[in-house]
């Protein structure tokens, strides 16, 4: 199953897939700036798609409104052909939709044991008396979530620190945490809001590969916003490149990088920034 | 309710001089919060500290207004050592912990004033503000209430103008707006946070000294049980107030203060069942005005997020 | 994990990062011995211990410390576990009350369907509040459960038909069967079951699906919300449970009293006891169910029996409220937490932890000595 033209398994059967995720004129302003702009994209199903921009184009804002956190001006969102514009971030959720945000949040007052029980919430159906009564639900639906944990404790080598906090183990490892909480989900379609920064240079060189071996072993798409462009290209087969909230060019890696709009909007808000720095 | 059936007018004034009280109180709330982004639960607590002083002084024979004079460093020196001694230490970014920590505070100082008042159901304390009656156009004036208002009004802007003027108060409204930058600029946060921490339980003491020894009309007045519970009777009022500046704008929460005190007094001429729900009719207020988020319009975005954060 | 066991097993992560500066804590012993369980001990202790030398007086404060328990775990469920600032908990035990008084004094309802008709008719107010808590933040919800408990003073205890006017109701202790609550010592045992019955049921909620959901959103309600968790249902959740076990309280506090007036749950005496009842939680430890038990019995305790004590007794609010802040300020964790520390010492060096704790509860039981014997 690994891709080795850049061109995602169902491309190369020579017919398009029904994308699993498409956002229709999607836009939204913040006081007078379009923080988006009539965005259109889609996301096919076991898709690695890129969203390439400097910062302020909008990458973020997309993810907020495709989780459901910001509500769009107009434009709609549209999941497996269904309208979830208006649903509520735990309904996306249940949808099939996982995120991670750019700066990880995580519950500092829990365990990295206890996070990982959170995260399963959406696995498990029992209710507040039947976990006060000890009902045969609550047992079975603890024992669900400890034995998922169990499980991707040891997938992401976070076993040795189960009962430490978020707080007393490195930047790296909550990443780590964050990426197994949002996989907990089981999302259909997982959006990572740069994964890659703040941490060592040797973990993002495995980042890669780890997320392509995610969408193969689970079959999930997976929409990617980072800023270390090795990571970016070398990972993605489809770019979305975005500009003061407009797409601006769409291709693979090799063509967007390559189009003369990117250039300019890259390299000339790249040295409006570092003036500014 | 002594006023029901006297006119509008005289209605009006008392409603006049307790709104300017609730002013009083919620310049201060807003002072603290606005400088320091804590919420001061013991507010009310740390301005009852003076007026046990008050009682106690007078009751040991010393002349009321001298006592008023000295009583009110009291409720200063409580608000200083409370924001030196344990707000000071408390990240702000501990929400829960920081309101639990002013609601305790609110309990250790009403105790206290209990316990200095030796546990009395009333504490009698006697007026120190002249007591006579005008007639003019057949409505009767009590002189404290006019004094009250005036002297509510009179603190208020000179306190509004010591805020835009003095160079004390350019430095508090500068850690205001970013603490960051005026820490930057050399501007010392703690100083001028105790700064506001004092002038705001000031500010409780003098709205409580102007209404409780006057409670009781010409016979002075009276604490009260009531009165030394941690939030009192009027702090829920004031924190109205505070809310229509949206807890950060200081001319608004004067005018708050008096939209409060005119509406819970004229309601005492509405019908029946009306007037019988002031009290509620009030504190609904106050949850729709904490539902309609009053601090957008006073305050950017930034600033509100750094308050919240 | 049954659900995905195939897509979920073959996954591969590289290996996670080791810096340096970073040392995995050891293997996760099982503790057979844990604080809650020393603290609930000791509470249990003090419980069953007072009737000794106080003879009946000792089971009126055991039953008394026991309700207050009872309406502490409804400050846990809301503000220990969900992290909802609620300054109304005593509000909620007033509508218990005055229901559970009416239907017993007015309408003749057996205590068995008068206390759970009080704490059911706690729910449309706790829904009310609940809804509102969504839409505001920590501070905010502060002020607005200040107010609302000033609402439910002008409005639901105003209403003479269920809160009796200004006199209230009278009502008498049933005997329930073999049951016979006019005895104090068996109301006693009965207050202490249900304590702990509760107690058993607020720390089972926490290891379940929706207590887990309010610890997240006690945390980080976005990162709560990324996760698949209703953030509304659950406060609205946490809020109703609240108001349910304060309802319970408030009904045992009625029967208990034998009296009910509604002056007490009026501004500003509602919001000072449900204060009181924060404060006790918090010195206890509030997100843990132990805490609430602790808290509540320890110092009700101690201020019911320095009542004696005059000097003392008004000196018992103070020191709890310096208390509260020293702890909030060093412990947060509360007795909890100091219990933990303790045990994790007698661990480590067992010579000096143990003579720390008999130091510290010699300490104690010497001071309360000194009390008591200075009030007789």
């Amino acid at each position: 199953m690994t891709t080795t033209n850049g061109l995602s398994p169902a491309t190369r059967n020579g017919q398009l897939p029904k994308p699993v995720l498409r956002t229709r004129d999607l836009t939204l302003r913040f006081g007078g700036i379009a923080a988006l702009d009539e965005v259109d994209i889609e996301i096919r199903p076991r898709e690695i798609l890129g969203l390439l921009g400097p910062n302020g184009a909008g990458k973020s804002t997309l993810f907020n409104v495709i989780g459901g956190f910001l509500k769009p001006d107009h434009g709609r969102v549209l999941f497996q052909e269904d309208d979830i514009t208006y649903l509520l971030p735990y309904e996306r959720v249940a949808a099939g939709i996982g995120r991670t945000f750019q700066h990880v949040r995580l519950f500092r007052n829990l365990t990295v044991y206890e996070n990982l029980l959170v995260a399963q919430h959406r696995h498990l159906t029992s209710g507040s008396f039947a976990a006060m009564l000890r009902l045969p639900s609550w047992r079975r639906d603890e024992r669900v979530a400890r034995e998922r944990v169990e499980t991707i404790l040891d997938q992401v080598n976070l076993r040795p620190w189960r009962d430490a906090r978020p707080t007393e183990i490195s930047y790296g490892t909550t990443r780590f945490l964050e990426l197994a909480c949002v996989l907990s989900l089981d999302p259909k379609v997982l959006l990572l809001d740069e994964p890659a920064s703040g941490i060592q240079q040797k973990e993002v060189e495995a980042l890669g590969p780890m997320l392509k071996r995610i969408r193969d072993e689970r079959g999930c798409s997976i929409m990617l916003i980072e800023h270390d462009m090795g990571l970016l290209l070398g990972t993605s087969e489809r770019i979305y490149a975005l500009d003061f909230g407009k797409v601006i060019a769409e291709g693979r890696p090799d063509e967007v990088t390559s189009n003369d709009r990117v250039l300019e909007s890259y390299l000339g808000r790249t040295r409006r920034d570092t003036s500014v720095a | 309710m002594i006023l029901a059936g006297q006119p509008v007018a005289a209605v009006t004034v008392f409603g006049l001089s307790s709104g300017a009280v609730f002013g009083l109180l919620a310049l201060g709330l807003v002072l603290i919060y606005r400088t320091t982004g804590t919420l001061n639960f013991s507010h009310w607590a740390i301005g009852i500290l003076a007026v046990v002083a008050y009682a106690i002084l007078t009751g040991s024979g010393v002349n009321p207004q001298i006592a008023v004079l000295l009583s009110i460093p009291v409720s200063m020196g409580a608000g200083v050592l409370a924001y030196r001694l344990v707000f000071r230490r408390i990240p702000r970014s501990q929400h829960i912990i920081v309101v639990l920590i002013s609601v305790g505070l609110a309990q250790l100082f009403s105790s206290i004033a209990a316990f200095a008042l030796g546990f009395e159901q009333f504490t009698r304390i006697p007026a120190w503000l002249p007591a006579t009656d005008y007639h003019l156009f057949g409505i009767t004036f009590k002189s404290v209430d006019l004094i009250t208002m005036a002297a509510a009004l009179a603190i208020a802007f000179g306190f509004l103008i010591w805020f835009r003027r003095s160079q004390a108060g350019r430095a508090l409204r500068a850690v205001a707006q970013n603490r960051e930058a005026a820490m930057l600029a050399g501007i010392d946060d703690v100083r001028y946070s105790s700064i506001a921490w004092g002038m705001g339980s000031g500010l409780a003491a003098v709205a409580l000294l102007l209404v409780l020894p006057h409670s009781a009309g010409d016979r002075g007045g009276l604490i009260t049980t009531f009165q030394v519970t941690p939030f009192g009777t009027l702090l829920i009022p004031a924190f109205g107030a505070a809310l229509i500046g949206g807890l950060v704008n200081l001319p608004a929460a004067l005018i708050g203060g008096f939209v409060f005190g005119l509406s819970h007094e004229l309601l005492v001429l509405a019908p029946a069942p009306w007037s019988n729900l002031r009290g509620a009719i009030a504190a609904i207020l106050i949850v729709l005005l904490l539902l309609m988020r009053t601090e957008r319009f006073f305050a950017s975005r930034q600033e509100i997020e750094a308050l919240e954060a | 994990m049954s659900a995905h066991p195939s897509t979920l097993a073959p996954v591969q992560f590289e290996p996670a990062p080791e810096p340096a500066f970073e040392t995995p804590p050891a293997a996760p012993t099982r503790r057979r011995l844990r604080p809650s369980h020393i603290l609930g001990g000791l509470g249990l202790l003090l419980l069953v211990s007072l009737p000794i030398p106080f003879g009946d007086f000792g089971f009126f404060v055991g039953q008394y410390g026991a309700i207050y328990a009872i309406l502490g775990l409804s400050v846990i469920v809301v503000t220990g576990y969900a992290g909802l600032i609620s300054l109304m908990p005593y509000s909620f035990a007033g509508i218990g009350a005055m229901i559970t008084a009416v239907a017993m004094a007015s309408w003749g309802w057996p205590m068995w369907l008068a206390i759970p008709l009080g704490a059911v008719a706690t729910i449309p107010v706790s829904i009310l509040v609940g809804i509102t808590s969504v839409r505001l933040k920590t501070l905010y919800l502060a002020i607005a459960t200040l107010t609302f408990a000033d609402v439910l003073g002008e409005t639901f205890f105003k209403w003479d038909r269920i809160t009796g006017g200004e006199t209230g109701w009278l009502l008498q202790r049933p005997k329930l069967g073999p049951i016979d609550l006019t005895s104090d010592a068996t109301f006693y045992v009965v207050c202490i079951a249900v304590v702990f019955l509760l107690l058993w049921m607020i720390e089972g909620l926490r290891t379940s699906r929706l207590g887990r959901a309010m610890l997240a959103v006690r945390d980080n309600e976005l990162e709560a919300q990324a996760l698949g968790i209703n953030v509304y249902k659950t406060k609205l959740v946490a809020f109703v449970i609240s108001g349910l076990i304060a309802g319970i309280g408030g009904g045992f506090l009625a029967v208990l009293l034998t009296s009910v007036t509604r002056s007490a749950f009026q501004s500003p005496l509602a919001q000072a006891t449900s204060l009181l009842l924060v404060t006790l939680v918090a010195i206890g430890g509030i997100d843990r169910a132990i805490g609430a038990f602790f808290g509540a019995v320890s110092l009700v305790i101690q201020q019911q029996i320095f009542q004696g004590a005059d000097f003392f007794f008004r000196f018992v609010a103070v020191y709890a409220a310096l208390l509260l802040i020293l702890f909030l300020m060093f412990r947060p964790g509360g007795m909890v937490q100091v219990g933990k520390i303790q045990l994790d010492l007698i661990r480590r060096r067992p010579i000096v932890g143990i003579a720390i704790a008999l130091f510290f509860l010699g300490l104690n039981v010497g001071v309360a000595w000194l009390f008591l014997s200075l009030s007789s």
